[in-house]
């Protein structure tokens, strides 16, 4: 019986009007403005994944049609892209929103329309906690991240880290990431020395990297975009800064850095969700292979592959959930993506409860990587 | 037609446009694009009737959209050593009073401080105080929350005889709410423009030592004009916050600014109707592109439409349209007097 | 003590591009009373020329950065004979509203043309850095500050030497009189903002290799321009030059003492605090009236 429900469930929706349209799936992302760079990464990994699913037969016997708006990397177009993609196409689940504020600004209507979003990035914990039951985060935020650093690669670091200095972008990412970094060395008994801001659109970054270089620590955290990572490499190397660099958020394409910083990337260590380098390493290496080669078919750039891969992953949990479902309406996926165990690029994608008990958010524990940039090259440390 | 009968007229076809519009999202838009139309009507008492450009103007809606939410939901002012001041959430139609004032205390404040100088130098400085407010609101983490954000900002209440305090939470209640905050600060203006108050600016925007010469206190006009502006702004930026829901210090972004600059100038500054028109085009025109073109296509066309409806309508929509044969020597006298202003 | 010589040399270096995208928005303001919001969008393409010509071409460095100022320039050019001259007369808001169109367009048209993905301009300095007793300089930035003060010699050489310097100070001070003196106010004003747009994409071009370039690298500097221009005084010349170097020493000192959160904030306090304490400007002894 409980087998037969669905299948009547999936016979019902073909026979219906919409027998074959596709099955839409709305994505809201900044493709223009301050992190478009990235948006785009992130829309592209999505839409390789669009198109592995459908050459594969779709789900439920139909085609996966994704919807991608432009949220301009603004909180007020964000909301305009939400109402457009939720009242004017009616998707029945929703991707985005690359940030925790542009994120944010769509979770209330989430609640207005009754529709789940699989977060793809965002690292602020009030995604998750302020009960909001239709949200599923798959990307990790700052104290899940700093929490694994602790457990799996802090022993990595030789010699070991005493004392460490933080430079993160003023934002809730950037903040974030100092605090839980900060709480973790800390109960590890590491010094913390300098924790210096840099506003998200700013390039010179000496005054900040000449106080660093007098609190004297052995390791400096650095949470931002590739760019702005770019130039503190740079101008850590031109103020000889002593500290060895550690970026953490996994935004960093470790290629990217070599081709743009030069030998002012080497020595430095990112910490990564996905490591395109190493693919047998990867948690399920066929899956990485596969989304590795189709977005190179496409000729993307591969230096987008750490971040497009989110992209990939959320598609992929989508399209489970409606699988599952087996039909593609809001809160029967909804129901679905508490059991769903999808094989992704980054590993396994399953969902634990969290923030106020019978309003519970989604949150999957994602693997986390580090790697070190050595003469050019990308290495395992 | 007078520009008060067509202003009638929209109202009315506003009014019961939601009967007739099945799709959410239409109404959604004019939402969103009706609260930046009446940034812009507040914007255009000071650009239009005044003459002085403010791009400052986001100060004034980011100020009004964070006192709202913060009395809305409680908040702890830490001015020291000494234990914060714990404000407790009001109901949130307090907050949105508050939230006006507040940002007319500092439209007043402000305008006292700019008005010592004119022209460019007044553009500056506006623009100085919206980024340093953007920067306060981004760095005093204790009050504001930072980039942290403001969430779960209650929607807007208001209390209805016999049925309490009402949420406006549905589309079609925050569409009604717009639209009648849209029509009082329409009245407002009107009530203004064609008060002592609005002549007296109007002088002083066409002839400055003319005006001071006959005895108008130039600098208070300003002032009292930019305090009314401010307000307005600031309910605007209220009624945003709670419409939105969520608020960080990218309600301050420049780019608002620029938009409001762009509907009070196209639709025709001066006029009461102009921002109306203008903020309708150009908030519903990034939509429609929405569905045209890719991305940065959609802003290359915004971005080339600003500078064609110059080049062809240089005084704006709503004077195009409400041109009168009779008027022409008006427009190549006020050109005249524009271009004598400028050296 | 080291950290403070650091800080000033960090400002120094800065404080030569900060000039040269100031006296660029001076000139075109003080000349033909043109607030150019184009001002950040021509230092980007300044950049993107340097990326083309330098990286994918493979051109010898220096002549590209100087293939890219020209490009600058001419572009400067075209904006003037296409967008500001048709509009000679018309009220300084409606001139704005233009420029700003055109900012919103040429952003997207870069976004539109290279991608959001940060560029790279390759640099022949090698890159460990110069060191000076406690404190260190990458040649790369000497050679950006050497640049930018043989600009800034350069055009004051013109603006005194020549018969044009001569005519544009005329026009500055009275452009009715100078065209009666037989000044050609069109030519004036077409030279004058390709001139400016010049020095805004040399800005553009000698930084892109010390920085990255993306497409929306103007925004911010098209406010730090303002802020140079005001300290300076509006259409002060040698003001915009000082203003330059005192917004980058206040940038440097606020982020480095007081608080770095604060830093992009620092040049608009100073901006209201010059404004309101000495309404009449740092250098600019004229009333405050642009």
């Amino acid at each position: 019986m409980r087998k037969t429900l669905p299948l009547i469930a999936a016979f019902l929706s073909i026979t219906s009007a919409s027998a074959n349209e596709p099955i839409k799936i709305g994505m809201s992302q900044p493709l223009t403005g301050d992190i478009a760079a990235s948006g785009t990464y992130v829309a592209n990994g999505a839409k390789v994944a669009v198109d592995v699913v459908n050459r594969s037969g779709g789900v439920l016997g139909r085609q996966i049609q994704l919807i991608l708006e432009d949220n301009k990397s603004n909180p007020k177009e964000a909301v305009a892209t939400a109402e457009k993609l939720l009242s004017g196409d009616k998707v029945p689940v929703l991707l985005g929103a690359w940030g925790s504020t542009l994120t944010l600004a769509i979770m209330p209507r989430l609640l207005d329309y009754k529709v789940p979003m699989i977060v793809e990035t965002a690292s602020s914990s009030k995604v998750t906690n302020s009960g909001n039951p239709w949200i599923f985060r798959i990307s990790p935020p700052s104290s899940l991240e700093a929490k694994a650093f602790g457990e799996t690669l802090l022993d990595k670091f030789n010699p070991a880290i005493k004392k460490a200095d933080m430079l993160v972008v003023n934002n809730d990412w950037g903040r974030g990431a100092a605090d839980e970094f900060t709480k973790l060395l800390r109960s590890k008994g590491i010094e913390i020395g300098a924790v210096e801001r840099m506003t998200a659109d700013a390039t010179d970054l000496s005054a900040q990297l000449a106080k660093i270089k007098q609190a004297g620590g052995d390791t400096l955290f650095v949470t931002t975009s590739i760019e702005q990572l770019t130039l503190v490499l740079k101008q850590a190397q031109e103020q000889r800064l002593p500290q060895r660099i550690v970026s953490t958020g996994g935004a960093t394409a470790p290629d990217q850095l070599i081709e743009q910083a030069g030998n002012a990337a080497n020595g430095s260590y990112h910490i990564v969700f996905f490591t395109p380098w190493f693919l047998d390493a990867a948690p399920h290496a066929e899956v990485a292979r596969t989304f590795v080669d189709e977005w190179k078919k496409k000729g993307y750039n591969a230096a987008g592959l750490t971040d497009g891969y989110r992209g990939y992953d959320g598609i992929l949990t989508a399209v489970q959930a409606i699988k599952d479902a087996g039909k593609a309406e809001p809160e029967a996926i909804r129901q679905a993506l508490w059991n769903v165990n999808v094989k992704g690029v980054n590993g396994d994608i399953k969902f634990t409860k969290v923030g106020p008990d019978g309003s519970e958010s989604g949150q999957s524990i994602p693997s986390i990587f580090i790697v070190q940039i050595k003469d050019g090259k990308v290495i395992k440390p | 037609m007078t520009e008060r009968n067509i202003a009638l007229c929209l109202a009315a076809i506003l009014a019961v446009l939601p009967f007739g519009v099945t799709n959410q999202y239409v109404l959604f838009t004019l939402t969103s694009a009706g609260i930046l139309v009446i940034a812009a009507m507040s914007l255009n008492l000071l650009l239009g009737y005044a003459g002085q450009l403010s791009l400052g103007h986001v100060a004034f809606f980011g100020i009004g959209a964070y006192v709202s939410a913060l009395f809305s939901l409680g908040f702890e002012f830490h001015y020291g050593a000494e234990e914060p001041i714990v404000v407790p959430a009001l109901p949130v139609w307090i907050a949105f009073v508050l939230g006006i004032c507040f940002a007319g205390v500092f439209g007043w404040i402000i305008g006292k401080l700019a008005f010592r100088v004119r022209g460019a130098f007044f553009v500056i400085l506006t623009i100085g105080f919206a980024q340093v407010s953007r920067m306060v609101a981004l760095n005093w983490v204790s009050l504001t929350n930072g980039p942290m954000a403001l969430t779960n900002i209650p929607p807007l209440s208001f209390w209805l005889p016999g049925h309490g305090i009402v949420p406006i939470q549905g589309r079609m209640e925050s569409y009604y709410v717009v639209l009648i905050l849209g029509i009082i600060a329409y009245w407002i203006l009107d009530r203004i423009v064609h008060s002592r108050v609005g002549r007296a600016l109007v002088a002083l925007r066409e002839n400055e030592p003319l005006a001071r010469s006959v005895g108008i206190r130039v600098t208070r006009y300003l002032v009292l004009a930019t305090a009314i502006s401010a307000a307005m702004a600031g309910g605007a930026g209220a009624m945003y916050a709670h419409y939105v829901r969520v608020i960080d210090p990218d309600v301050f972004m420049f780019i608002y600014t620029v938009t409001m600059v762009i509907m009070v100038m196209t639709g025709g500054k001066g006029t009461l109707l102009g921002p109306v028109v203008g903020g309708l085009i150009f908030g519903l025109l990034p939509e429609l592109l929405r569905q045209l073109v890719r991305p940065e296509l959609q802003l290359i066309i915004y971005g080339v439409a600003m500078i064609l409806i110059v080049f062809f309508l240089p005084r704006g929509i709503v004077p195009a349209l409400l041109k009168r044969p009779s008027s022409a020597s008006n427009e190549s006298k006020s050109a005249r007097m524009n271009s004598e202003a400028n050296t | 003590m080291d950290q403070l010589l650091q800080h000033v040399l960090n400002a120094v270096v800065l404080g030569g591009t900060y000039a040269l995208l100031g006296i660029g928005l001076t000139l075109i303001f003080g000349v033909m009373k043109v607030a150019n919001f184009t001002h950040g969008e021509l230092y980007t393409f300044g950049a993107y020329m340097a990326y083309l010509l330098i990286g994918p071409l493979g051109l010898n460095f220096f002549l590209g950065l100087l293939i890219a100022v020209l490009l600058g320039v001419l572009l400067g050019a075209v904006i003037e004979y296409v967008l500001l001259r048709p509009l000679q007369g018309a009220h300084m808001d409606t001139v704005m509203l233009v420029m700003i169109g055109a900012w919103i367009a040429l952003q997207n048209l870069e976004l539109l043309t290279w991608g959001g993905v940060a560029k790279s301009v390759p640099q022949p300095f090698p890159t460990e850095p110069l060191v000076i007793g406690s404190v260190s300089v990458a040649p790369l930035r000497i050679f950006v500050l050497l640049a930018a003060l043989v600009l800034l010699a350069v055009f004051y050489l013109i603006l005194n030497r020549t018969k044009f310097g001569i005519a544009i100070r005329a026009t500055f001070q009275d452009p009715d009189v100078s065209s009666l003196m037989g000044v050609k106010i069109n030519q004036m004003f077409t030279l004058t903002f390709a001139i400016g747009s010049g020095l805004a994409a040399a800005a553009g071009a000698l930084l892109a290799p010390v920085f990255v370039v993306i497409p929306i690298m103007g925004d911010l500097v098209t406010l730090k321009a303002f802020a140079v221009v005001i300290l300076g005084g509006l259409g002060n010349i040698v003001g915009a030059t000082i203003g330059g170097f005192i917004l980058a020493l206040a940038e440097e000192f606020g982020a480095g003492y007081i608080d770095s959160g604060y830093r992009d904030a620092i040049g608009f306090i100073l901006i209201i605090l010059v404004l309101l304490l000495k309404p009449q400007g740092l250098f600019a002894p004229r009333e405050r009236t642009g």
